[in-house]
């Protein structure tokens, strides 16, 4: 029904963290116009109240801006900001977790280090 | 559109000595999709009707835009309650045809809109010469969908308009539903059983339990004060220690518990040994109406 929504979090957040995938993809470029409330909603099946929560998180965040009778569109720099408003919650989302899991498996700090290190090389060789 | 406020206080309803809404307020509000949700035989069918005066009540009001509705066709104008039809009519087959239906919401609605209907007609496949008891159940719940929405009042009440509809046509229904809120913004009021693929259409949920209001909330913000909190048994009992606890699951050592708290101590929760997950609608609906049977 939602398309690719799911249930793991706030429709809102998910909406917003699409389209910051989009930009980082560049599937909306700096000073590009991104779909409007209601095309969300429809194309979503979303309220377009929802829809537009998503959306201005990320006026808030001066990722995107609004265009007075136009429409969204991407800010200057948008990806970059992404980008740094990712960095920030990645510890938290992603390292911590990581250390928590290793930890109930009894792995040692040196062990998961070393498998980070091995990962970081495996990511270069790509 | 201009909507106005549909209010009920103090309703009171009783069939026989079965007293089926107690002392019920609600305020719906204009330019919102509502969704109603609650149990078999919560008052879902009678707390509509007397919305809509279509139905007596024992006790209380309901106002539209401050008049009573009761015996007020001008408040009842503003008003469109498509009920579900039936294949009997009278104790015979309902041999009413669906143009007979449509031209007689025609005169009923001020605000009926004959292109959008034929619109509907063609996209539903129905046919008007068809007689209401020929029609198969989703058929039927079409013709109360396009009633409902051709009628384009400005407080428009479905009830369990999905029942009956296959799972492409439910889809496509919410698709209309949200076209025409985008363009017309009226108030809408959805009753479902079928609740997590409406979720996200609601702008707020109204949960009926027991003849009583339990919630009537923004859908996000109400879903987002619900987790499920598993883990060793001494550990979860730990973290949910000031947290609202609704349903306890134990197998073993392991426990699983549904809570609600805010979003400050759930965050606090996220820090220890236990694993948190968050609740779609129909879960939140499930622990906090369930009473038990569920398990």
């Amino acid at each position: 029904m939602r398309g690719t929504l799911n249930d793991q979090s706030l429709i809102y957040l998910q909406i917003a963290r699409m389209l910051e995938d989009d930009i980082l993809r560049g599937v909306y470029r700096e000073e590009e116009q991104v779909p409007s409330t209601n095309e969300l909603a429809r194309g979503y099946n979303i309220n377009p109240a929802t829809a537009a929560k998503g959306i201005n998180l990320l006026v808030a965040d001066g990722i995107l801006y609004k265009r007075r009778g136009i429409g969204m569109f991407v800010a200057k720099g948008a990806g970059d900001r992404v980008k740094q408003k990712r960095k920030a919650a990645f510890y938290d989302g992603f390292v911590k977790p990581l250390v928590k899991e290793g930890a109930s498996l009894a792995l040692t700090g040196e062990e998961i280090t070393a498998m980070i290190q091995q990962a970081i090389g495996e990511e270069k060789r790509k | 559109m201009n909507a106005g406020i549909l209010k009920a206080e103090g309703l009171c309803k009783s069939y026989r000595d079965k007293e089926v809404l107690h002392n019920l307020d609600l305020t719906i509000e204009p330019g919102k999709i509502y969704g109603l949700i609650g149990r078999n035989g919560a008052g879902k069918t009678t707390l509509l009707g007397i919305l809509t005066a279509q139905n007596t009540k024992d006790s209380g009001e309901v106002t539209y835009d401050g008049q009573p509705v009761w015996e007020n066709q001008k408040a009842l104008d503003n008003i469109c309650f498509s009920r579900e039809l039936q294949a009997t009519l009278f104790s015979g087959p309902n041999n009413l045809k669906v143009k007979h239906y449509l031209k007689s919401a025609a005169i009923y609605y001020p605000n009926w809109d004959m292109d959008y209907a034929l619109r509907l007609l063609d996209e539903f496949k129905l046919e008007t010469k068809k007689k209401i008891s020929q029609l198969s159940k989703g058929q039927m719940s079409m013709v109360t969908i396009l009633i409902a929405l051709a009628s384009r009042a400005p407080i428009t009440i479905l009830d369990e308009p999905a029942a009956g509809l296959d799972v492409v046509m439910r889809e496509r229904f919410y698709q209309i539903l949200l076209e025409d809120f985008a363009q017309t913004n009226r108030t809408f009021v959805v009753s479902t059983h079928i609740i997590e693929e409406a979720a996200s259409v609601f702008d707020r949920v109204i949960i009926l339990d027991e003849g009583r209001i339990l919630e009537n909330a923004e859908t996000e913000e109400l879903v987002g004060q619900f987790r499920y909190i598993s883990g060793r048994e001494d550990v979860v009992d730990r973290v949910c220690n000031g947290l609202q606890v609704l349903s306890t699951h134990q197998m073993g050592r392991h426990k699983t518990v549904a809570v609600r708290g805010n979003v400050g101590k759930l965050a606090a929760a996220q820090e220890a040994e236990v694993d948190i997950s968050p609740m779609n609608l129909q879960n939140v609906f499930v622990s906090l109406c369930g009473h038990g049977d569920a398990q």
